[in-house]
């Protein structure tokens, strides 16, 4: 009963934070310098008349709130728009792009959830010891270099010289597509797997601390038994709550890697978009970040009481 | 047959420091053995290199023989078994000593399962009958129930099921029932009693309270800085010490008994004027200088009963005078001084101080100004009470200038005046709290809360998170202050033994409400409400039976349905 009025309620704030995402967004259009129409017209100085033809079959001639209210009512009906650059539905352009992004994000997640706990519970469990150290610094060096430079130096390395992966283009079916995704994953988890690494690291280092680890050791369970059922389940709350913050880090931050390996992922062309002022193409990927965003942080909110009982009951959490 | 045998053990961090330094000390099966002593005494790591729980790079010295092995010798796997089989450990809080995020039912049977392959429901079983041991209510609901749901007593019963689910010949209690009511206090304890009893096992038990020791240990350790100062029959060190040390520890000890089977000596000189004070200061009462009528307070909870933190509660104190507050937690006694004081808002009563009403919430800055001039409050614990950034001279200081007009240089005189009448020194105005000891710490919150020449001075638990010998320091100063300057206290505490000693008058709080009022003297003596005689009654001394208490609250029990 609780849990599904939570649920309820955590659907209602996503409702709710679409729609403010979709003002915000529709409306900051009209305070970026540049019009649609310079764009739609291509430099041509037509007539008067032709520019308001234009205008009226985009929409543009009418006052931004009703602009909006035909852009929410067919966002409502799935209809996203079309876009200024393509002359084509918005939906047609995305969702021939997103397999791709989506791909890479799954990928950069998976290596992500990987390296970064991996990193983190080796180097907790170690902690003041060298190893912990190079962890440490290993973490903080890859963690402080950009996306742009990681991607070059991977398709320099591994593409260029040694030639054991692609370093262009997504593809052709599954395997061949994960094949090219290889090393934009990597280059894309990189300062993601730094977050995750040092989050585990110092949630598992508290929970090492804690008076009911010496208690389970006192009681002569084995260091891994101690580790796996009393430290490690004890430290996802913190990674959990930062994964949800990941995931919009890692739509935005593809765009750079999508460009530099020429994939046609959403961030090349949210780049490519803003660019041109294609505003319906802009609009559509910004509120599928955002919703992106906002849902994975509904279900870890959901999550949050399966892993930690007292979130549930309400009782602060020691 | 002795089962423990420590001797000439030392223990060094890798720094060079010092914690333990030639401890020598032995159990005999069935025997209980009590480890005194203040915080840093070394009292529980002494305990926890029995189980060769060493913090990391702990360079050993002498030997830990548990039933004739070796523990600083013992190889991993003996280590195991050792403590799968031979000793258990009972920790200070519940709370933190079970892991929050698995059920009671996990806690219990998870050694026999993945330790001793016992099957799962052979596990549920041994724990549900060990439950029933140290009388829980409902065993078979706790085995599903998450520590959150439990409360602290039912909790350390948990604790001590745990820790008997390896049938040990060697049960170490460190601290078992500090984090613990009194009430609950003599409750654990009687478990306690009652499991070494039946099963014939040794204790060591380690506590700071001397007279929970010489209430039921066979024989103590008084240990300070590492050391042990002295050993021998558990009511002859209580009752005869011999080291310097324990004679400063015993006096320090504040006691209930009101005929006072032991001359307490003073502790620094002020405290042989202390009884003084209470006849000079009995009141011929003008005036009250604080009255709080018929104040309530209720919370409001979603979706959950309200609770009635404070039922209609109604106290006075004479200028000059001192208001103990007594009662366990959940008994509303921060919750009236808070209102009191002002950090939260009476729902019903009046209070008055110096017979002016006191300011409602949205009293103007200068209002409540005004109402903090005539009301200090010290907190319990001084290592949060203070700005770790701040200076002790700048903290008081900037009481001062917030409600005087004084020059800094006056300002400054002034702290250093303060910071004398609290015993402290000048050098400690540019101290940060963090090289400050505890004591100290406190005394830098009284001078605070004294700077500006409050009319009443509130101390919820102002002592509780102090060692005794530092509590019997931080009381003496309060007493000095007040014999002085005619300070009106009213002292929040759970101790009646503290109340005794610095308030003449004495309120007794149960369930948001006042039980019973009087002299603190006849109160203790010949207490009328049967929650009044509980709690003394459970206050541990040298002949004391927990299972009567137990029996006492079980009939308070029967008689509240």
């Amino acid at each position: 009963m609780t849990a599904l009025r939570r649920v309820a309620g955590k659907l209602g704030a996503l409702l709710l934070t679409l729609f403010l995402a979709s003002l915000l967004v529709f409306f900051s259009r009209f305070l970026v310098p540049g019009d649609p129409l310079s764009f739609l017209l291509r430099g041509r100085k037509p007539s008067a008349e032709a520019v308001a033809q234009v205008s009226a079959q985009y929409g543009l001639d009418l006052p931004p709130w009703q602009q909006y209210l035909n852009w929410l009512a067919g966002v409502l009906q799935g209809d996203l728009g079309r876009s200024l650059q393509y002359r084509q539905d918005v939906t047609e352009v995305i969702g021939d792009r997103l397999p791709v992004t989506l791909g890479l994000v799954v990928m950069a997640g998976a290596i992500i959830a990987v390296l970064g706990l991996t990193a983190g519970i080796v180097a907790s469990l170690n902690r003041g010891r060298i190893l912990d150290r190079a962890v440490l610094v290993g973490l903080t060096v890859l963690g402080a270099i950009p996306s742009f430079v990681g991607s070059i130096v991977l398709i320099a390395v591994f593409a260029v010289q040694l030639g054991w992966f692609p370093s262009f283009g997504s593809g052709e079916g599954f395997l061949d597509t994960v094949y090219h995704l290889v090393l934009p994953s990597i280059a894309l988890a990189l300062v993601f797997v730094v977050l995750v690494g040092k989050v585990t690291r110092s949630s598992m280092v508290e929970q090492l601390g804690r008076e009911h680890v010496e208690v389970a050791t006192s009681r002569g369970l084995k260091r891994g038994t101690v580790i796996r059922r009393h430290v490690v389940r004890n430290s996802i709350g913190p990674i959990l709550t930062v994964s949800g913050v990941l995931v919009a880090g890692l739509l935005v931050a593809s765009a750079i890697v999508e460009a530099a390996f020429g994939l046609a992922g959403i961030g090349s062309l949210l780049v490519q978009s803003v660019d041109r002022l294609d505003f319906p193409v802009v609009q559509a990927i910004v509120l599928l970040v955002v919703a992106a965003f906002v849902t994975v942080n509904a279900v870890i909110d959901v999550l949050e009481p399966l892993v930690d009982p007292r979130a549930a009951a309400g009782v602060g959490a020691r | 047959m002795t089962i423990l045998d420590i001797s000439e053990l030392t223990l060094d961090l890798p720094n060079g420091t010092r914690l333990l330094d030639g401890i020598s000390l032995t159990v005999a099966e069935g025997e209980t053995v009590g480890l005194v002593g203040e915080s840093g005494s070394g009292k529980s790591l002494t305990a926890r290199s029995v189980l060769g729980l060493l913090p990391g790079g702990a360079v050993m010295g002498g030997s830990v023989q548990l039933f004739g092995r070796s523990v600083l010798d013992a190889s991993r796997g003996e280590l195991l078994e050792l403590r799968r089989t031979r000793a258990s450990m009972i920790f200070q809080d519940p709370r933190a000593g079970i892991n929050p995020m698995r059920t009671v039912g996990d806690h219990l049977t998870e050694t026999m399962r993945l330790c001793d392959g016992r099957s799962a429901a052979e596990a549920r079983a041994v724990a549900i009958s060990l439950m029933e041991a140290v009388h829980l209510p409902r065993p078979a609901e706790h085995l599903h129930q998450y520590p959150h749901e439990l409360s602290g007593g039912m909790l350390q019963r948990v604790m001590i099921a745990g820790a008997l689910t390896s049938s040990p010949r060697l049960l170490i209690c460190d601290e078992p029932t500090t984090a613990l009511d009194v009430t609950t206090q003599a409750e654990i304890i009687g478990v306690l009693a009652e499991q070494r009893a039946s099963r014939g096992m040794g204790m060591l038990f380690i506590t700071h309270d001397l007279n929970l020791a010489a209430a039921i240990c066979d024989r103590v350790y008084v240990m300070s800085a590492g050391r042990v100062e002295e050993q021998g029959d558990a009511r002859q060190v209580f009752r005869n010490p011999q080291a310097d040390y324990t004679k400063r520890l015993v006096a320090a000890t504040p006691t209930i008994s009101v005929a006072g089977d032991r001359g307490r000596s003073p502790v620094d000189g002020s405290d042989a004027a202390a009884t003084g004070v209470r006849s000079a200061t009995a009141p011929v009462p003008a005036e009250p200088m604080l009255e709080a009528v018929g104040i309530s307070k209720t919370y409001l909870r979603r979706g959950k009963e309200p609770v009635r933190a404070v039922i209609d509660a109604t106290i006075e104190i004479p200028r000059g005078g001192a208001l103990g507050v007594v009662g366990e937690s959940g008994s509303g006694k921060s919750t009236l001084a808070r209102m009191i004081v002002g950090l939260e808002q009476a729902d019903a009563g009046d209070i008055r101080i110096a017979g002016r009403e006191r300011a409602s919430a949205r009293a103007s800055r200068a209002e409540r100004l005004a109402h903090a001039r005539s009301m200090q409050m010290v907190f319990q614990d001084p290592y949060l009470s203070l700005d770790p950034r701040i200076t002790a001279g700048k903290a008081i200081e900037d009481a001062l200038r917030l409600h005087s007009r004084l020059g800094t240089t006056e300002a400054r005189a002034r702290v250093i005046e303060l910071l004398e009448q609290v015993g402290l020194r000048d050098a400690h105005a540019q101290a940060r709290p963090r090289t400050l000891s505890g004591g100290q710490r406190q005394r830098v919150a009284i001078a605070r809360a004294l700077a500006i020449d409050p009319h009443v001075l509130v101390m919820d638990e102002a002592t509780s998170a102090l060692d005794v010998s530092v509590q019997a320091q931080v009381l003496g100063v309060v007493e000095r202050i007040r014999r002085e300057r005619g300070l009106t206290v009213l002292f929040i505490s759970h101790d009646l033994a503290v109340v005794r000693r610095l308030c003449e008058q004495t309120v007794v709080m149960k369930t948001g409400e006042i039980v019973e009022r009087g002299r603190t003297d006849e109160l203790l003596s010949t207490p009328r409400h049967p929650y009044t005689r509980l709690l003394i009654d459970s206050v541990p001394r040298p002949d004391w039976q927990p299972e009567t208490v137990a029996g006492e609250a079980d009939a308070l029990e029967e008689a509240a349905r």
